[in-house]
């Protein structure tokens, strides 16, 4: 195994002086947003504890080969598929998924994916009676549809930009 | 031949990368919390003229610094909106708040790289303002 290390602890002391810049400048508020850090990470959790068995499973059951079969050059719509379902059917924040994302990409997932996968992440499904809702139906479908077209042509340009540049 | 890793290595190890990731996770939380504390929707109303361009490029980038659960996005949207903002930027902002984020890009550059990152958000920001500009025109069509 690799020697561990913390990584963005400079950040985290830069976060944590603006904290307490902030705990000077206005108490309330400062009060306010430790709060809601806390209530976030009740939230999150049981989604870092999902993603991190997620990760051991793949790992064991997934060989790179299998991955690379899928998601790397081979069978290119079938992988484009599986990025956007992936993605509509994550939860949780983003970053979450960075560390899953991260090996994954060690092991052969093309870049193209990795932003499909992010960008369909805008479409939540548990929340799609939520924004009918507030928003209407034609809104809701045309917004959605909209994602799950821009997901794709997002992952394609990335991959011929990325290539144009190599 | 390589003899297949125990489960137990493998869950260990992916908490291992967590672990290592958790002051730059813990940090991302308490900035998303500073920002919302101080981003409340009263602030964010001032910032709209009723300009259908310029009301989208600003409903996209407050979204975009305002990341948190999706579902805030829309109780703060739908406040927008009865005051009066426009769907364009109200769209902007819903879909911004969900694919963009500024508050977690250092985080997003260290795991997945910079030029990926910076790649990724611009291309995120356009198709935000053409999903935004033609979801609105759809609305206004069909209604």
């Amino acid at each position: 195994m690799k020697k561990f290390e913390f990584k963005g602890v400079k950040f985290f002391v830069a976060v944590l002086v603006l904290l307490a810049a902030l705990y000077f400048y206005d108490r309330s508020c400062a009060i306010k947003a430790l709060e809601k850090s806390g209530e976030v990470f009740s939230m999150l959790l049981p989604i870092f504890s999902v993603v991190i068995i997620l990760m051991a499973v793949i790992g064991y059951f997934a060989k790179p080969m299998d991955i690379l079969k899928h998601l790397g050059d081979e069978s290119r719509s079938k992988s484009w598929f599986i990025a956007i379902v992936a993605g509509i059917l994550s939860h949780g924040p983003m970053y979450a998924w960075y560390p899953l994302l991260e090996d994954m990409r060690k092991k052969g997932l093309r870049d193209g994916l990795v932003a499909a996968f992010f960008y369909a992440r805008a479409v939540k499904l548990p929340l799609l009676p939520l924004m009918i809702d507030y928003f209407g139906v034609v809104f809701t479908v045309t917004l959605n549809l909209l994602i799950l077209i821009a997901s794709f042509f997002q992952g394609l340009l990335i991959e011929k930009l990325e290539k144009k540049r190599a | 031949m390589n003899k297949k890793p125990k489960f137990s290595f493998l869950l260990k190890k992916s908490a291992m990368g967590f672990l290592s990731l958790s002051p730059m996770i813990v940090g991302v939380v308490v900035l998303v919390a500073i920002i919302q504390s101080i981003l409340t929707p009263e602030v964010m109303m001032r910032f709209f003229t009723n300009d259908p361009l310029t009301d989208t490029l600003k409903g996209a980038l407050i979204g975009a610094v305002s990341a948190g659960n999706a579902i805030v996005s829309y109780l703060v949207g739908g406040e927008l909106s009865d005051h009066g903002v426009s769907l364009f930027a109200v769209s902007a902002f819903l879909l911004s708040w969900v694919t963009l984020g500024i508050v977690q890009l250092p985080l997003e550059a260290k795991v997945l790289g910079i030029k990926f990152t910076v790649l990724r958000n611009i291309l995120a920001f356009v198709f935000t303002i053409i999903i935004a500009v033609l979801t609105t025109l759809s609305v206004k069509f069909f209604s």
